[in-house]
């Protein structure tokens, strides 16, 4: 006789089997329960189980400067979300001094993936320790400027020993997206939003929508919204004067024009025009990676 | 997939073999059998995924999807008729099971890859416990590969294993070849069985109801296309998908799951297309259009024995002088004898949890993301 849940009761079986049957079936029937539940994901119970390739939700950036977005009240709220950024360096704040001190704290955000410090001097020689890291910050000789980095996060109180004048930036370097507002030029009244468009994939993901501004004093700045771009290093934003590029070869092959370098891939991001770039000649914008030579996403300019 | 003809093994032959001072009957394969037809069509697209369709299985999966089911069934029915019979369900399940079932970071031409093994095992047990276990009327249910295929990819989920694009390619001479295998394939063996007109039943109605769905502006984003697909695109990409089409002429068409009169079959076809085209309404996502065509069979297949009720039924009422069929225990009393059978309770637990599951996947997030490619190096597909 095969084994049926449906046919339990072997008729010429004693009881202890019976029981014994009785007892497989109703755990055969839980363990579909479970995996019924199990894969409605209720709680989000198979993500906890089984592991998730996306990150957890984590508030966004509204500023370049972390201070700024733990201070401020932003623009757009700092909603949690699971996209990513390539990562980027948040600044976090400046300390100066002369001689030996110990700086006061600062404080690294507990997500950060890790923290530098830009550090110059003047004279005799620069050391610069980070508590519980036995490798120190900065060791060199002075006069100098190069960068050392750090992993600890939360409060960091730097014990300097130097025999002159040093000063040390410190950023953070984070993976999640940036919402900055608006540029004030941007909302100005004699401000215009001349052209707008949407990003579409060429070679890799782009999501989000651009806007073109005509600032009051005649210059010209990017707004990206909602903005998603496949993360990588040496991206840039590029105009080119094709209308739609689907293809890197388009991209490649039409004179382009260079806005800026994207150090930030996911968000809402501003971006002013650099002296002499002119629009009017260019009818779409390229995130273009310069290292592979590809055009990652692209969006038409039409007239908004 | 496991199609065709009941398993019935014969009088063997006289072949037999000794096993510890015991004469166990030998049943070897016959060629007449449907199952033989469908296993060569299915292993003759398994080749065309391994050269021409980019297929992201390895040949390792298959062989042991198909070794693993092999020997459980034939263990199985050994252990029931005391036979050795050749396990042409089993090998027929765990190569559905691989047709389908892909393990994420499985990569193209990497032949022997091992790659997320488990979930083709897991998949493969779960079809052939479905199809020992669940048996309220005293046959399998459920699809085994389909049951095991849905169970894998709802309770595993979008992280770790999808399901075969809807999109085959990227050589078009192999997708010609791939129509042409399925076609044909599908006038050898669905003839033999009776189901062109169940095929057609389901063919149609969910041509029109895709159709309905594109014509009102429905979209899914897939991470092989660049753009979400919406209109005639939407339509196409879904109704004369490949993956579609074997799963009309070689999963649904199973005679030991579906219903038995030509009738029941007409509905029971029309019946899984209607359920596939109002769970795919409100999908966004290929990965969860695709659960949801394959979770439409698994809760259409819980319902064949209310279909063959409702026939056997007519057909009493038509050869009735009374034009009336004999009344028997009153229904109420029948299901309450049947709710309390486990096999009952775990048929309803499987037909209400597939569809319930698969509409949920179109609030996932993370399918969303994984089809916009926007989980970069780490995207599951």
């Amino acid at each position: 006789m095969e084994p049926q849940l449906a046919e339990t009761a072997d008729r010429t079986a004693g009881p202890p089997r019976n029981v014994l049957r009785s007892a497989l079936s109703g755990l055969g029937v839980l363990a579909l329960l479970t995996s019924a539940l199990f894969g409605a994901n209720a709680g989000g119970v198979r993500e906890r189980f089984l592991g998730s390739e996306t990150p957890q939700a984590r508030p966004v950036a509204v500023s370049r400067a972390a201070e700024e977005t733990v201070g401020r009240v932003p623009t757009t709220p700092p909603r949690a979300t699971v996209l990513r950024s390539q990562p980027w360096w948040q600044k976090v704040g400046t300390v100066e001094g002369a001689g030996s001190m110990t700086a006061s704290p600062l404080t690294i955000d507990d997500r950060a993936i890790q923290w530098r410090a830009r550090w110059t001097c003047e004279s005799g020689r620069l050391l610069v320790r980070a508590p519980s890291q036995n490798r120190p910050v900065v060791d060199a000789a002075c006069p100098g400027a190069e960068t050392g980095y750090g992993a600890r996060t939360g409060d960091v109180s730097l014990e300097v020993t130097a025999d002159g004048p040093w000063q040390l930036q410190v950023d953070q370097q984070v993976d999640v997206p940036l919402n900055e507002p608006p540029l004030p030029e941007m909302t100005a009244p004699d401000s215009a939003a001349v052209a707008t468009g949407s990003f579409y994939r060429v070679d890799q993901v782009g999501t989000g929508t651009v806007t073109l501004y005509r600032t009051p004093d005649g210059a010209h700045a990017l707004r990206l919204d909602d903005f998603f771009v496949t993360a990588n290093t040496d991206l840039e934003i590029q105009l080119s004067p094709i209308q739609a590029p689907r293809t890197t070869e388009e991209v490649s092959d039409a004179r382009s024009g260079t806005v800026a370098s994207l150090d930030v891939t996911s968000g809402s991001l501003n971006f002013r025009f650099p002296p002499g770039l002119d629009p009017a000649s260019y009818r779409s914008v390229v995130i273009w990676c310069e290292r592979t030579k590809n055009a990652y996403a692209a969006a038409s300019l039409n007239p908004a | 997939m496991t199609a065709a003809t009941a398993f019935a093994p014969p009088a063997p032959d006289g072949l037999t073999l000794r096993l510890r001072g015991r004469v166990v009957p030998v049943v070897l394969p016959n060629r007449r059998d449907a199952r033989l037809k469908l296993s060569t069509v299915v292993m003759t697209l398994h080749v065309l995924g391994q050269t021409l369709l980019d297929f992201k299985v390895s040949i390792a999966q298959i062989a042991i999807s198909i070794a693993v089911c092999a020997i459980v069934e034939a263990a199985v029915t050994f252990r029931s008729v005391g036979m050795l019979v050749w396990p042409a369900s089993g090998i027929l399940t765990g190569s559905s099971v691989a047709f389908i079932l892909r393990a994420s970071g499985t990569r193209h031409g990497d032949w022997w890859s091992l790659n997320g093994i488990q979930f083709f095992v897991l998949a493969g047990l779960i079809s052939l416990l479905s199809k020992h276990l669940i048996r309220p009327t005293g046959r399998h249910l459920f699809n085994p590969s389909n049951i095991g295929i849905v169970w894998c990819l709802l309770v595993i989920g979008p992280n770790h294993v999808f399901a075969q694009y809807l999109w085959w390619g990227p050589s078009r001479v192999g997708v010609v070849l791939a129509y042409a295998v399925i076609l044909l394939g599908a006038v050898w063996i669905l003839r033999s069985v009776r189901m062109i007109p169940m095929a057609t039943s389901f063919l149609v109605t969910f041509a029109v109801l895709i159709g309905i769905l594109a014509l009102s502006g429905r979209s899914f984003i897939a991470i092989w296309s660049v753009d979400p697909l919406t209109g005639l695109s939407y339509w196409a990409n879904i109704v004369l998908s490949p993956e579609l089409l074997v799963f009309v002429f070689f999963m649904i068409s199973d005679p030991q799951t579906a219903p038995k009169a030509p009738v029941g079959r007409l509905i029971y076809g029309a019946a899984v297309a209607a359920v596939a085209a109002a769970l795919i309404s409100f999908q966004p996502t290929e990965f969860a259009i695709k659960v949801s065509i394959l979770a439409s069979l698994t809760v259409v297949c819980a319902f064949v024995p209310v279909i063959d009720a409702y026939n056997r039924r007519s057909r009493q009422e038509r050869s009735s002088p009374t034009g009336r069929a004999p009344a028997g225990i009153p229904l109420g009393r029948r299901l309450a004898a049947a709710a309390r059978r486990p096999a009952v309770i775990a048929a309803a637990i499987v037909a209400v949890a597939a569809p319930v599951d698969a509409a949920i996947l179109a609030g996932n997030r993370q399918v969303i993301l994984i089809e916009r490619g926007q989980v970069g190096a780490r995207n599951a597909q």
